[in-house]
């Protein structure tokens, strides 16, 4: 079987550690030059009490390695559209799954074999680009600033969930190919299941792994070049919001229509001392910064439970199925 | 010495249905061990179906089946005892020759590497060249002698010369024969046309119209089928009639005969196999129009 896995594979081994190797280079140059930048950076403003611009001089704002960082997203799903797609379809489509189910070894242990080395591949590629993501990104996430590593998006690219989508998508890509036994039907189907069941866990569900906290502020925070109001590196699930005095949760922007009338012509600075006095305050709703490994841990258990079900469904479907 | 009463196939009342057709149907067939037999029927007869049943590769239906013995299915001793190559020789393109006896090797827990590099030197069939490359005969021989490693009991074939030119047919049936003589393997192979297999086959299952219409030694079709030209009207005891051609005074009727004619009334010829097959796929054809239905023989 690994000898069957290699020599079928090897272009598609030797193409993705060429992919990984050219990432791990262009990140480890930067990534250095970064650590440089922000140690000494660390060093000055410490003493000036300015850290919080620290993120202006990292490559926060350097548009062509932020896309290819932040493109690092789609690694898992080309691991499903094209290692996992192609081990069961590609067989089907030329008709070589009878000539290795006529061999010596059950269709069980074939399945267990191709399908073990496919998984274990994606794992550990996952895992590579993610560790590499997460270091670069090290430097950024003490800063924190625009966006800690728990806002979405950032959250997605390092910790111990790429590795959980990767072995999701190759799952995914299998068990696609085992029911359409046709590469493009099975690569669509990957490609649509994938993001949208990435998108629709990561905005709807992922809000509520655990118990949001709330948090009230007097309704100046909401004023204009206030300082953010929620703890550094939280992930803010709903952003602050205006709170009338019966309690009535009014949105993130303070407007004429829900304005008391008594305010409404005291002039542009007196609005909200106005407002406040009346009873209005605000509050945030976060997640703490505190729960990103719980995070991490619950978003990438919900995807490996999905990936051994699409493997048991595969294992199916490749036992009963007329060749 | 094997054992002279298990045979290699043994069916009854096989049947196999995809959705509400049937693309096999009361198959009821028995194939010596050791011998090669030829698994005729036009287009659309079930060939393919019966051969992946008999390859564990699909699960019947109805009936029984029997592969030396054993079930087939998914256990590795059934795997170990045959070898099976599916219509248009499926090889991995990308790889050589010799990657497919390497990766074969390690799958199979009997595996002859070297009579299976002497084959393929003897033919001249490169083993460093990726097998996409190589010519119809040249993939034909790489899968035959890839089935042969496996030192199997039974050895399945699926139309393997059906792509081929007549030089290559030859050329491969030669080398079936060779392998299939004395302490070979018994061997299936099917076509839609017998005079592709005559040459080598001892035995015969016809089928047509998803049923079994044959199944015997050749000698023994050619021995029991003669055509009998006599009066018009009933014909004589004793046959049973295939085809009957009538001409205003006259019938002539190509019929199995279970002893002598002993009408002197009509005249009996001997008649060649192909006419015999041809009679009976034919027959099978128009009597069961409304059965024969456009199946794709792979599933």
């Amino acid at each position: 079987m690994n000898t069957l896995m290699w020599r079928l594979n090897r272009s598609e081994v030797r193409i993705s550690a060429a992919a990984l190797a050219a990432l791990a280079v262009l990140l480890l140059i930067t990534g250095i030059t970064m650590a440089g930048t922000y140690h000494g950076f660390l060093g000055t403003c410490a003493a000036a009490r300015t850290c919080a611009d620290g993120h202006s001089l990292l490559f926060t704002d350097d548009g062509v390695l932020n896309v290819v960082v932040y493109a690092t997203m789609a690694v898992p799903l080309l691991f499903g559209l094209f290692w996992g797609v192609p081990l069961l379809a590609r067989e089907f489509e030329a008709g070589t799954h009878s000539l290795a189910w006529t061999q010596g070894v059950t269709r069980g242990r074939w399945l267990a074999g191709t399908a073990g080395w496919t998984l274990a591949a994606a794992a550990l590629w996952g895992a590579a680009v993610s560790a590499l993501v997460s270091w670069w990104r090290l430097p950024e996430n003490a800063v924190g600033i625009p966006y800690p590593r728990f806002s979405i998006g950032i959250f997605d690219i390092q910790g111990i969930v790429p590795v959980a989508y990767s072995v999701f998508a190759v799952a995914l890509g299998i068990a696609a190919g085992a029911l359409f036994r046709r590469l493009l039907p099975a690569m669509a189907v990957t490609l649509a299941v994938f993001v949208g069941l990435r998108f629709a866990i990561a905005e709807y569900l992922r809000p509520h792994y655990m118990t949001p906290l709330t948090k009230v502020f007097p309704l100046a925070a909401m004023g204009f070049g206030a300082p953010s109001a929620t703890p550094a590196g939280s992930w803010v699930v709903e952003a602050l919001s205006a709170i009338g005095p019966d309690g009535r949760n009014y949105g993130d922007a303070i407007q004429f229509s829900f304005m008391p009338a008594a305010c409404r012509s005291v002039g542009q600075a007196r609005i909200i001392p106005c407002m406040a006095a009346r009873g209005f305050h605000s509050q945030a709703i976060y997640q703490p910064a505190t729960r990103f490994w719980a995070f991490q841990g619950i978003e990438a258990g919900i995807f490996v439970v999905l990936a051994a079900a699409l493997i048991a469904l595969t294992w199916r479907l490749v036992l009963t199925r007329d060749a | 010495m094997r054992t002279q009463e298990t045979p290699a196939v043994h069916t009854a009342g096989l049947g196999k249905r995809y959705g509400s057709l049937w693309a096999l149907q009361d198959c009821s067939v028995t194939v010596p061990a050791g011998r090669v037999t030829a698994l005729i029927g036009p287009n659309g007869a079930g060939k393919t179906t019966l051969l992946k049943i008999l390859a564990g590769l699909s699960r019947p239906s109805a009936g029984e089946v029997s592969v030396l013995g054993r079930q087939p299915g998914p256990d590795a001793e059934f795997l170990d005892s045959i070898g099976y190559l599916a219509q248009d020789i499926p090889l991995y393109q990308r790889l050589t020759a010799g990657d497919h006896i390497r990766i074969f090797a390690r799958l199979n827990r009997h595996w002859d590497a070297v009579a299976v590099a002497d084959r393929l030197a003897a033919l001249n069939i490169p083993l460093t060249r990726a097998v996409g490359s190589l010519s119809g005969g040249q993939r034909a021989q790489v899968g035959l002698s890839l089935a042969l490693a496996k030192q199997p009991r039974l050895l399945l074939l699926d139309e393997p010369v059906a792509a081929l030119d007549p030089l290559a047919r030859h050329e491969f049936l030669s080398s079936l024969a060779e392998a299939a003589a004395e302490g070979g393997p018994a061997v299936i192979l099917s076509s839609h046309l017998l005079h592709d297999l005559e040459q080598v086959c001892s035995h015969l299952i016809l089928l047509s119209a998803s049923r079994t219409q044959l199944c015997d030694a050749i000698d023994n079709v050619i021995a029991t089928h003669r055509v009998l030209i006599g009066p018009r009207g009933k014909p004589p005891a004793g046959v049973t009639v295939i085809k009957a051609t009538n001409a205003p005074r006259q019938s002539r009727l190509l019929a199995r005969l279970d002893g002598p004619v002993l009408d002197p009334s009509w005249d009996v010829h001997e008649v060649a196999l192909e006419d015999i097959v041809l009679a009976y796929m034919g027959e099978a054809a128009s009597a069961g129009n409304s059965n024969l239905t456009a199946i794709g023989e792979a599933s």
